[in-house]
């Protein structure tokens, strides 16, 4: 019998090493330097200026995956709006500011920010490092002149800011050239002290969020997609806590739907992406279809039994809801509601499914999920259409948040 | 550093789009300064692709992305560019599961951009359906917007995509923060917002490119920034 040339030794090393190796934890036997204190080393040398959580923000302290400490700060934030999410799914931010007005929390939401780009970029590499890493720093210096702190909505930008800040960090270069372009537009070279997204934010306030719940739970079984540029890109900068899957997966998002005292279905396919791909759902749609349907709304459901998907990004949440319709074509005849953890949160706390929560952009079938939740919608609804008429008539609309008048600039 | 080393290192020079020689691509690839940093070495034991979505559903796969690069087989690469690469979903699953903490997602990144900024000849077929996200991208930095979504560009949304489309403006109006009461873009931005973000576009190389590259959008888009830079240069 021909012997195989490596010897079944060195497969059960290799094996070994790779099973031992492929653990996430894998990382933290070379741990990577912690960026935060190479910022700080920078400002001490004049190199650049820190946007610094302050007391004003009121901070608090969470664990990475690392066990390193993240401040996240919960006031006084500037808005850093997602194009996808203001664009297409409009209840995701409105519920946002919706918590921070109960809560009693000081924000700035105004008209001179520019999203990441990164969409783009990931989609067709129509940028490059230094467009991407000027855009970043303009938002950020934009923030910092107001006295605010970037809360940033979307996980691709939340994803690419943490890039954007390592590299900066890392390359004296990339700082000279940013810092060169920033001069023309009369910024400065700024980098915030930590890169927060809103389902942090959310995380750390959720106990303050359950007690706000109105409606009861305890029926719901939710299923959590984590956004991979959430949670993939720079992943030591994530919040993982030992009560949330025994600290084998991130926390956010899933320890929120507990504190709503929902449930949290676990299913095979978590750690999978939604289908999105950033091309895809424009130039590959059969792939974000069936990969969407095949490995994750099938999934929720048949394993899971799922009445919700609950996203924490732009993207996903798209795609998810979005892809839905068209499975019925290929005997895919699941419709499972999707919605961000802060929408979902938001309905539990009473606020209004249309008007707020904006559930009426959502395509995949909502209204029986608002039924077992005790929301009612229908009531939502007529209000909701009557204002359109009165709107329509000329009546000034409604609104939760005004930027003062010297953020808006429209000129 | 001279400005011929930042363009390499930082940021290719778009008026070497064209230059397409195995060779050089190559080279812009593992001369970008994040090489070093999604590249460690690779053991071929294919967990990156194990975990990859685009892997189950095309001819695609991570490992042999990095396993080509590291050959050094230049020609090999450039013809990967031209298809390949772009099955990639950007999702970095494969960047979490390398035991050498390779980002195989960042290498096809790089690959994508220099395929991109040479204008190789798959870019011009792929940024086609692209046209309307790079003319928000590039006029106000916006890369969705409410107006976007049509039932005529995403009929397999189902029927309640045409809810969303009609009385968009009055729709709009309704959702109750003020700065997402447009349709054109996904929120108000302010023109100084734009103004600065096409000095980005211009120092980066970003415009240059895309008048190489697409100059059919490159001059809706230049009279864009025409127009803009003469209001806020007159108001001044
Ligand atoms: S980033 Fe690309 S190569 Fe990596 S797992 Fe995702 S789709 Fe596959
Ligand atoms: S997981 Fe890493 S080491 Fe293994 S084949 Fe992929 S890139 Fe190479």
């Amino acid at each position: 019998m021909a012997t195989s040339p490596i010897s079944d030794k060195v497969r059960t090393s290799g094996w070994e090493f790779i099973t031992k190796t492929v653990d996430k934890r894998a990382i933290m036997k070379a741990a990577p330097k912690d960026p935060r204190e190479e910022l700080a080393e920078l400002e001490a040398k004049g190199e650049v200026k820190v946007i610094h959580i302050t007391e004003e923000n009121r901070p608090i302290e969470v664990e990475t995956l690392l066990g390193r400490t993240k401040r996240i700060p919960t006031n006084k934030l500037w808005h850093h709006k997602s194009c996808g999410q203001c664009g297409n799914i409009p209840g995701y931010p409105t519920s946002i500011m919706w918590f921070m007005n109960k809560l009693g929390l000081e924000f700035l939401d105004e008209t001179h920010q520019t999203s990441c780009t990164a969409w783009n970029y990931h989609g067709s590499g129509t940028s490059n490092l230094v467009a991407l890493a000027s855009v970043a720093v303009r938002n950020w210096h934009r923030a910092y002149e107001t006295g605010y702190f970037p809360l940033i909505h979307c996980g691709t930008s939340f994803g690419n800011y943490k890039e954007m800040r390592n590299l900066l960090i890392e390359h004296k270069d990339l700082r000279d050239e940013v810092r060169r372009i920033m001069a023309k537009v009369g910024r400065e070279l700024v980098i915030p002290e930590e890169i927060v997204h809103y389902s942090e934010w959310l995380h750390v306030l959720r106990h303050q969020i359950a007690a706000l719940k109105i409606h009861d739970l305890s029926s719901i079984i939710t299923t959590v997609h984590p956004a991979c540029h959430v949670w993939k890109l720079v992943p030591e900068d994530v919040i993982y806590d030992p009560n949330i899957y025994g600290g084998q997966r991130p926390a956010p998002t899933t320890a929120i739907l507990l504190a709503l005292g929902a449930q949290v279905a676990d299913y095979s396919t978590w750690y999978d992406c939604c289908g999105f791909g950033f091309r895809h759902i424009l130039t590959e749609r059969e792939f974000s279809r069936s990969f969407s349907l095949e490995r994750k709304i099938k999934v929720m459901v048949e394993e899971a039994n799922s009445d919700v998907a609950i996203t924490q990004d732009t993207g996903c949440t798209t795609t998810l809801d979005k892809n839905q319709w068209i499975g019925k074509a290929h005997g895919y005849n699941y419709e499972l509601p999707v919605m961000a953890d802060v929408q979902f949160a938001a309905l539990a706390a009473g606020a209004d499914p249309y008007k707020v929560v904006q559930i009426q952009w959502h395509t995949s079938g909502w209204e029986k999920l608002l039924d077992k939740m005790g929301v009612d919608w229908r009531t939502s609804k007529a209000e909701y259409e009557a204002y359109l008429e009165e709107l329509k008539a000329g009546r000034e609309p409604e609104q939760l948040y005004v930027p003062p008048v010297e953020n808006l600039n429209l000129h | 550093m001279s400005e011929e080393a930042v363009m390499t290192h930082l940021r290719l020079d778009p008026d070497n789009v064209g230059e397409q020689d195995a060779e050089s691509l190559l080279e812009a690839i593992k001369g970008d300064v994040r090489y070093e940093e999604v590249i460690h070495g690779c053991l071929n034991c294919g967990v990156c692709s194990g975990s990859c979505p685009s892997h189950r559903f095309f001819d695609y796969s991570p490992r042999i992305v990095v396993q080509t690069v590291l050959s050094g087989d230049a020609q090999a690469v450039k013809d990967m560019m031209d298809e390949y690469i772009w099955a990639c979903a950007q999702c970095y699953t494969c960047a979490m599961r390398c035991p050498f903490h390779n980002s195989p997602g960042g290498l096809v990144m790089i690959m994508r951009e220099v395929a991109v900024w040479r204008g190789m000849e798959a870019v011009h077929r792929l940024l086609k359906p692209y046209g309307r996200v790079l003319l928000k991208v590039l006029s106000i930095g916006n890369q969705l917007t409410p107006d976007m979504i049509q039932p005529d560009f995403f009929p397999d949304w189902g029927p309640k995509i045409p809810w969303s489309s009609t009385d968009l403006a009055i729709k709009r109006k309704a959702i109750p923060v003020y700065t997402l009461q447009v349709t054109t873009s996904a929120w108000r931005v302010s023109p100084q917002t734009s103004y600065e973000l096409y000095t980005i576009y211009e120092e980066t190389g970003v415009f240059r490119l895309i008048e190489q590259i697409d100059p059919n959008l490159y001059e809706v888009v230049s009279d864009m920034v025409e127009d803009l830079r003469d209001t806020i240069e007159s108001s001044r």
